[in-house]
């Protein structure tokens, strides 16, 4: 208990002893986690309404025949069992005329005089998100081609190759700028605190010489950091809300052509406590690098 | 006990400081460390508190090695033993009373039981009425009195000094001395660097006479039982 008071009571005073530093330190923290959380804000939403139109994906299996209800009950049963498939959906030709028709609008005159039984039937296969992808939509094809009966699909093969390249591009430009970014505020966060460090030598050497313990003397300074990085981090998820409600909002709806900008949506909680604690962590890491070098006795 | 053993060092610029050093020390003992200027006393002092590692040879303290302490046994071990530095080693920016406090605090004492102990020993050193001050608003000798009672805080098992009266004029020194002598009593072994010839005269003690680096003489005083500063102190 002692020390612990000790602890907050020296980390209070270092902090207020060097305000320029600490503050140098919050502050490369808070720009680095803004600019990545921002970052983050508009992939996670760029993410979310892609995903929406996944939502179209699925795997449609034009039937040559009409089966009989029996058998396609059963077609039905096995199909929803693979593990790729959400649900199963029987479009008979009367449905599939009447959807054409309504699809048409005025020109449905053009119909007349036409059977339904002009188009197929199918089945159509939505997918579970996870195997809304190109390979997803092969893998379950190549599943239901062992039926023989099976041999007409359709998935969008096109649309499916350019989703898949684009949600490529956009996680790995994430992880790489994300990577980037949390790198080189490590490298500034660990210079800025060596500052702090080398302006105290004096107090850490006489410390290690009256017999403090190596982390009696550095969790101070640890403390130090993760503070500083987690007020960085409040700065940044602040600075991000407020971004966010003047500029991101709109324009991010313009710029995705969505209709409602409720669609946008702030960093759920969950990201939100992961940049605090990614804040905390750098804070952490950055001050514990330099403590290695200056606190070997 | 503390036992050197072929103890050899040369400092990382290649500056040899001592050669083929052994000695025995019996716990208790008042020992003084002397020599010219650059002979090697502080080296020698600073790698029996493990502030360098010897190039060469042991050193046994007890029954313990500690030439190859890690990290956490060092500060361990530095909390049985008490360091006068020469250079004093306060730190500027705290009190008086905190730089007392502070080996008591590293060690996690409760408050109040730190407050009295910093608060009696500063009294016995006569520094009782500037413990806000902080060390650049004293005197030399009074900031070597709060080195003094730094090291002594932690009612050390050994007490090394490093020319402990060099800043002092002979009454204080003489205070200081008798001092030392008074924890030798309780049982401290001391160790004791200085080039303070009347100091030697005035307390003789066993005496070695380092020279470059190597032990020139080893001898104790001719009256051994009989020292000037028993009657005084107490
Ligand atoms: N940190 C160091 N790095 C390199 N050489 C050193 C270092 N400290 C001391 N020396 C050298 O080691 C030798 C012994 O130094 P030491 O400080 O032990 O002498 P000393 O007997 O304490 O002298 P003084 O009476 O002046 O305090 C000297 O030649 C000195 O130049
Ligand atoms: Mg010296």
């Amino acid at each position: 208990m002692e020390r612990l008071r000790y602890f907050l009571q020296r980390t209070l005073l270092s902090m207020r002893q060097t305000p320029l530093l600490s503050g140098a330190t919050i502050g490369t923290v808070a720009i680095a986690l803004m600019l990545l959380s921002f970052f983050t804000l508009i992939v996670f939403n760029v993410q979310n309404l892609t995903r929406q139109w996944s939502r179209d994906i699925q795997v449609i299996v034009y039937l040559d025949r009409i089966p009989s209800n029996s058998v396609l009950e059963q077609w039905c049963q096995e199909i929803t069992k693979l593990p790729a498939v959400e649900t199963v959906h029987y479009v008979s030709q009367a449905e599939a005329f009447e959807r054409f028709r309504k699809r048409l609008g005025q020109n449905d005159d053009l119909l007349d005089g036409l059977m339904p039984e002009i188009l197929p039937a199918s089945l159509e296969i939505a997918l579970r998100e996870e195997a809304r992808t190109q390979r997803g939509a092969e893998e379950l094809v190549e599943l239901l081609s062992r039926n023989s009966t099976f041999s007409d699909f359709r998935y969008g093969q096109e649309w499916l190759e350019r989703y898949d390249a684009f949600m490529f591009l956009l996680r790995l430009t994430g992880t790489l700028a994300g990577g980037f970014l949390i790198f080189a505020t490590l490298f500034i966060i660990s210079n800025t605190i060596k500052l702090t460090i080398y302006a105290r030598r004096d107090e850490l050497e006489i410390l290690s010489l009256i017999g403090a313990t190596p982390f009696f003397i550095k969790a101070p300074f640890l403390a130090e950091g993760a503070f500083q990085g987690a007020i960085g981090a409040l700065l940044a998820l602040g600075g991000c809300h407020v971004l966010y409600y003047f500029f991101l909002k709109k324009g991010l709806a313009a710029l995705l052509t969505t209709a409602a900008a409720q669609n946008i949506s702030f960093l759920p909680t969950w990201m939100q406590v992961a940049v605090l604690g990614l804040g905390l962590t750098l804070g952490l890491a950055g001050s514990m690098l330099p403590l290695r070098k200056f606190v070997r006795m | 006990m503390i036992q050197l053993c072929n103890i050899g060092k040369v400092y990382d610029n290649g500056a040899p400081a001592l050669h083929d050093i052994n000695l025995k020390i019996p716990s208790g003992d008042f020992v003084y460390i002397t020599g010219s200027s650059g002979a090697g006393k502080s080296t020698l002092l600073r790698l029996l508190y493990c502030a360098d590692r010897p190039s060469r040879g042991q050193i046994l303290m007890g029954e313990r090695n500690i030439t190859r302490l890690r990290p956490r046994s060092v500060a361990l071990l530095r909390r049985e033993i008490g360091f006068v530095f020469q250079d004093f080693k306060l730190l500027n920016k705290r009190t008086v009373f905190e730089n007392v406090a502070l080996p008591l605090q590293v060690q996690g004492l409760a408050k109040q039981e730190i407050q009295s102990r910093v608060y009696q020993l500063l009294q016995y050193v006569g520094l009782e009425y500037k413990l806000q001050r902080k060390p650049l608003e004293l005197s030399g000798g009074e900031q070597q009195r709060v080195a003094i009672a730094r090291a002594m805080i932690v009612r050390p098992r050994v007490l090394l000094a490093d020319e402990p009266t060099g800043n002092l004029d002979s009454d204080l020194a003489i205070e200081i001395m008798e001092m030392f002598t008074r924890i030798n009593h309780e049982g401290t072994t001391v160790l004791l660097a200085t080039h303070d010839r009347e100091l030697l005269d005035r307390f003789p003690r066993r005496t070695i006479v380092l020279k470059g680096g190597h032990i020139v003489s080893d001898t104790l005083p001719q009256t051994a039982e009989e020292t000037p500063s028993k009657e005084e102190a107490i």
